[in-house]
């Protein structure tokens, strides 16, 4: 919980981790693909302000107690999410896969949310594996990172024909919400492994099904991501790496992206993630609070953001994707007659 | 032959995903002449940039230095990059992206460049919005001339008097239209964020050293 002057803001945190990316856990023969991908999210932490960066030792592998400081104890956050990012073909216990993300549900009993992953390429095995992760954690999202390396594959794209099962087994068992991660590479590699149009797709043909939430706004494709957010009623907008990697760093940028965000997507579909450990999720959450929309004739155009808005977008959205229980006091007026057509509702 | 040709030839490559030179970006790490031969060695933001992308500006580069008169040999380094051994060997046999990554393309990169010369055209035209040109010809300075240079190699009139502005297809289309103003400016905002974060991940990754 946050408050500041006198507004009371319930924090959920929708895109978090508690990785191992630590040299004991690399794979032999891969040292230098994880070595260079902990360092490069360690550069991405460089955008914050300085007296948030880590060492880099500390940033490879944090303890459960600097998690809780950091999210629970000085970060406001009231429920947190984490997302899977498996990696084994880099790290050899993954980077961090749902066991070791759900290690802690027994440390914070009811302030956290496992969701899970699968890839298509893992076929049959993989399906099996979806139902026993939903089986074990009651996991209502998804992490897909369509980059990840398996077997020789260098990625996968939604409408690869392998996934469609997938998507359907999630209609199937009520995992409703699908983080959807883009990275540099996927096959064929003479693609744009950015773009997003096959979010596009999926949206469409899982539209009152599923909810797609593309984390950092499909950066650094965002024109893309607008233009399709706006068409599609299930596609959501994960603020990750917008607050952390431009609020402090570009400022003017950030109320441009906001500003494009809010006019295109809108504060109904937009979802704070701190994406801790990159960054903190302290400063992002006062900064975004204290956040707003410059003045001057060049952003004239953009909708303004309000302390309502602010409520809905720290954690109110995520509040109504995951069916987490928000007491009165933090909720905004008449939120609930307004309650979203386009909003998925719980497992049939 | 001096380093200031050579840097000269560099300024010529673009980043294709963020219309900028490599130069201005900070991606040249370093430029050794000896005699006829140039070694250079280039450094992105992130080990993990995207693979297309990085062998296009490797290849370009590539291709600049040999156009140079005098030039012998031709060495373009891509360094701390984890396709970097694939890329640099392809590139200095004169090979293609296909060459590099056998199996894992279907084609080459022509598509690829010629989509994000289509998002730079517009991105680039959303500068010019304030002005009331008749004609392409009326458009001068930088933004117009890159405007220019994008529509000559995407195969779009760019003759004097052409239209002023077109969509990234190349339809001529008016500059008050609201569409075509608000996607200009969201994909400048686009290809602006996104050469900001490259320049910020550059700096932490390097120290502030400038580049060559």
């Amino acid at each position: 919980m946050y408050e500041k002057d006198g507004e009371k803001y319930y924090i959920v945190d929708s895109h978090l981790h508690f990785w191992d990316a630590s040299p004991a856990n690399w794979v032999k023969g891969h040292e230098e693909f994880a070595k260079g991908w902990i360092e490069c999210f360690h550069a991405y932490q460089g955008l914050g302000p300085a007296e948030t960066h880590w060492s880099l030792e500390h940033f490879q592998k944090y303890s459960v107690e600097d998690f809780e400081k950091d999210v629970f104890t000085d970060g406001y956050v009231d429920k947190a999410i984490f997302q899977s990012t498996y990696l084994r073909e880099w790290y050899t216990n993954g980077f961090n896969d749902i066991e070791q993300n759900a290690s802690l549900l027994d440390r914070f009993p009811g302030k956290l949310q496992v969701n899970g992953r699968f890839d298509p390429r893992d076929g049959a095995a993989g399906l099996e594996q979806l139902e026993a992760d939903h089986a074990k954690y009651g996991i209502k999202g998804l992490k897909l990172y369509t980059a990840e390396w398996n077997k020789g594959s260098r990625g996968w794209k939604l409408t690869d024909p392998e996934a469609r099962p997938f998507f359907d087994k999630c209609v199937e068992l009520g995992i409703k919400n699908i983080h959807v991660h883009k990275g540099p590479t996927i096959w064929p590699l003479d693609k744009d492994a950015f773009d997003v149009s096959d979010v596009d797709h999926v949206a469409t043909d899982y539209n009152g099904e599923l909810n797609f939430i593309v984390e950092h706004v499909g950066l650094p494709r965002i024109e893309d991501f607008c233009f399709m957010a706006t068409q599609e009623p299930n596609v959501y907008a994960g603020l990750s790496v917008v607050v952390g990697g431009l609020m402090h760093a570009r400022p003017k940028f950030f109320a441009k992206v906001m500003g494009e965000l809010l006019f295109w997507v809108g504060e109904d579909k937009m979802l704070f993630g701190s994406d801790y450990a990159i960054w903190e999720p302290k400063w992002q959450i006062e900064g975004l609070v204290d956040w707003e929309m410059p003045d001057d004739e060049a952003f004239s155009d953009f909708p303004r953001l309000g302390v309502e808005g602010k409520k809905k977008i720290l954690g109110l959205n995520a509040a109504k994707l995951y069916d987490i229980e928000v007491p009165a006091e933090f909720q905004v007026p008449g939120a609930a007659d307004k309650e979203d057509a386009q909003l998925v509702e719980g497992a049939a | 032959m001096l380093r200031a040709r050579v840097l000269e030839a560099l300024g010529t490559v673009y980043d294709p995903e963020l219309d900028e030179p490599i130069t201005t970006l900070g991606f040249v790490g370093s430029v050794v002449v000896v005699g006829g031969a140039v070694a250079v060695r280039l450094r992105l933001p992130t080990p993990q940039c995207a693979p297309n992308f990085a062998f296009l500006m490797a290849a370009d580069a590539s291709r600049a230095l040999w156009r140079m008169d005098g030039v012998e040999s031709v060495e373009v380094t891509l360094e701390d990059h984890y396709t970097g051994a694939e890329i640099n060997a392809t590139v200095n046999a004169g090979g293609s992206f296909s060459d590099a990554f056998p199996g894992e393309t279907r084609g080459e990169l022509d598509a690829l460049r010629a989509l994000f010369q289509r998002k730079a055209l517009l991105a680039r035209q959303s500068g010019l919005l304030s002005e009331v040109p008749r004609r392409l010809g009326d458009l001068h300075g930088p933004e117009a001339d890159r405007c220019r240079e994008l529509r000559r190699a995407l195969g779009i009139d760019a003759s004097d008097d052409a239209a002023p502005f077109v969509t990234g297809d190349g339809v001529p289309v008016d500059a008050t239209d609201v569409r075509f103003r608000r996607m200009a400016s969201m994909t400048a905002l686009s290809l602006e964020t996104n050469g900001g974060m490259c320049r910020d991940l550059l700096r932490v990754r390097y120290g502030g050293e400038v580049a060559a």
